[in-house]
């Protein structure tokens, strides 16, 4: 007999499978009788067989490995800052206070109001993309490293003076261990909007990139190839997360 | 008598915050020799964790000096092993990577340390929760994990602050009957610092009542109690009346201590 959480596991699991199930077949028989949205929502298989043409198309490759470079370059250009940034910002009192009212208000602004003066200061290539993804990234990167960082507890510290740490072993042996699991978290969070932040910009100007593919799509009004485009992103989108939240669980199982 | 292994020489230290100047120790004195238990009790806010500082080389003094085999030390010295009042296992680490650890530090290799580490994991009890992590421990086993990290580092001197405050009465009873055989095993030389009468009546050769604020040793009272102790100890009517002649002294430092935490509490009241 199996064990009580595994059979409801199991049981999510079987749920989750028909009701993706209801919904697809319920979508197919939406597009095929046209009966809402009319052209705007092609069946299911039309939007499969379109996802195929795509992948085994050359073309969509060049877009893949565009955006997917910018998504790369946005991040390790906002996220490495971030971390540091915020390890400071955690470490000095003084700094923490004066940047926390001016990086709490650049979190929450949409990032997508810098694209004219990003564009303006790179130029429309794929430059202002991966900024705009670096800035994106930067701000949870930043946050959740600061409160990682603060969140040390002294103890951990004082332990490793007792033990007469040198300079390095004590970010090695207490600093990095401590602050694993919140920059990982921070890494998460970044990622996700630094991939918001480069579709956002291709798809409002660009010439390349799967942002402008799925643009192109909407403006030929071929909505079959525009929803396998955004299928496609959404499964390399979760593929990215369900990465980083192996990352965050190995961090985490020894707490 | 054996010269002391550890000499604490008129030690002094003053506090400079906003509202004015703390002295937290005045002119403290303590001689504890080779394989003495000492223990070091006053009221809370007397200065007992500043002077573990000290001693620790984690503070400076603002006057006098910590000798260690008649030598002056500064900084933290590696005759000294600290235990903290505070939870400080390392939650990253399983028992035996914790117990290890000063060990790593040292540049041990993994093998030879995990061998040595297992040692001390046994000593403090806690063989079978070698693999364990601290999370999934109790607080008594984690600062016995902590106790052992501290004593694989062999050091000369245990200096502990307070290690079994968090803990409730039967688990201290219990962990302080654990302490007194490790420490007799070891003829670990230990300087115990406590707000707990009896728990320095039951483990203690000597006990020196502090005084509050600022705080120096006022009194010393020898635990003239037969040795292998066990917590049955704290039945006899000697244990009573240590407790007694101990608390004589205690209780008017204690009525102090109680009475400016009175007063730092009706403070704000009056804004
Ligand atoms: N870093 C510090 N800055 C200012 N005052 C301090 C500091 N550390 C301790 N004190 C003050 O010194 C006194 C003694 O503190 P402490 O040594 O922690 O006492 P205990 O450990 O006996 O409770 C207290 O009044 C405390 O408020
Ligand atoms: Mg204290």
């Amino acid at each position: 007999m199996a064990a009580p959480g595994v059979s409801a596991r199991r049981d999510a699991a079987l749920i989750r499978v028909l009701t993706l199930a209801v919904l697809v077949a319920l979508w197919e028989a939406l597009g095929q009788t046209r009966l809402v949205f009319g052209e705007a929502l092609p069946p299911a298989s039309a939007v499969a067989a379109a996802v195929a043409r795509e992948i085994a198309s050359l073309s969509f490759y060049r877009h893949l490995a565009v955006t997917l470079g910018e998504v790369a370059g946005g991040f390790l250009l906002g996220a490495l800052p971030g971390v540091a940034f915020g390890l400071a910002m955690g470490a000095r009192r003084v700094l923490g206070a004066a940047a926390d009212p001016y990086v709490a208000a650049l979190a929450t602004t949409p990032k997508i109001v810098f694209l004219p003066i990003v564009m303006l200061a790179v130029g429309i290539g794929p430059g202002s993309k991966v900024a705009l993804g670096a800035i994106s990234a930067f701000f949870p990167v930043a946050i959740a490293a600061a409160s990682g960082m603060r969140a040390i507890p002294p103890v951990f510290v004082r332990v490793g003076r007792a033990f007469n740490l040198r300079g390095g072993q004590m970010v090695r042996m207490i600093y990095l261990p401590a602050l694993a699991l919140p920059i990982v978290t921070g890494l998460r969070l970044g990622l996700g909007v630094c991939i918001v932040g480069v579709l956002l910009g291709e798809l409002k100007l660009a010439s390349v990139g799967l942002g402008f593919l799925a643009r192109d799509y909407y403006d030929q009004y071929d909505f079959a190839s525009l929803y396998a485009v955004v299928a496609i992103v959404f499964a390399l989108a979760s593929l990215a997360n369900g990465a980083m939240s192996r990352l965050a669980r190995r961090a985490e199982a020894h707490r | 008598m054996s010269a002391p292994i550890l000499r604490v020489e008129n030690v002094a230290k003053r506090f400079v915050t906003a509202t004015g100047t703390v002295e937290a120790l005045a002119e403290t004195s303590i001689e504890v020799r080779e394989g003495e238990f000492v223990a070091v009790i006053g009221p809370s806010g007397c200065g007992k964790s500043t002077l573990f500082n000290i001693i620790g080389g984690l503070d400076s003094a603002d006057g006098g000096r910590v000798l260690v085999e008649g030598k002056p030390i500064a900084g933290s010295h590696r005759d000294i092993g600290m235990v903290f009042q505070e939870e400080s296992t390392f939650p990253w680490r399983t028992v035996v990577e914790n117990v290890a650890f000063p060990l790593e530090v040292a540049g041990m290799g993994r093998r030879a340390r995990e061998e040595k580490a297992m040692r001390f994991v046994r000593l403090v009890g806690l063989d079978g929760f070698e693999r364990r992590y601290p999370a999934e421990l109790s607080g008594g086993m984690r600062q016995r994990t902590a106790l052992a990290r501290t004593l694989c580092a062999e050091p000369r001197i245990l200096l502990m602050d307070e290690p079994f405050a968090a803990l409730d009465e039967q688990t201290r009873m219990l962990l302080g009957e654990k302490l007194i055989e490790i420490c007799q095993a070891l003829k670990q030389t230990t300087l115990l610092i406590t707000h707990n009468l009896s728990e320095a009546v039951q483990l203690s050769d000597r006990v020196l009542v502090m005084s509050f604020r600022p705080g120096r040793i006022k009194r010393t009272v020898a635990i003239d109690l037969p040795r292998p102790r066990t917590s049955d100890v704290i039945a006899s009517e000697r244990f009573a009346s240590y407790l007694g002649t101990i608390w004589e002294d205690l209780k008017a430092e204690a009525a102090k201590g109680l009475a400016a935490l009175e007063t730092a509490r009706r403070a704000p009241a009056g804004r």
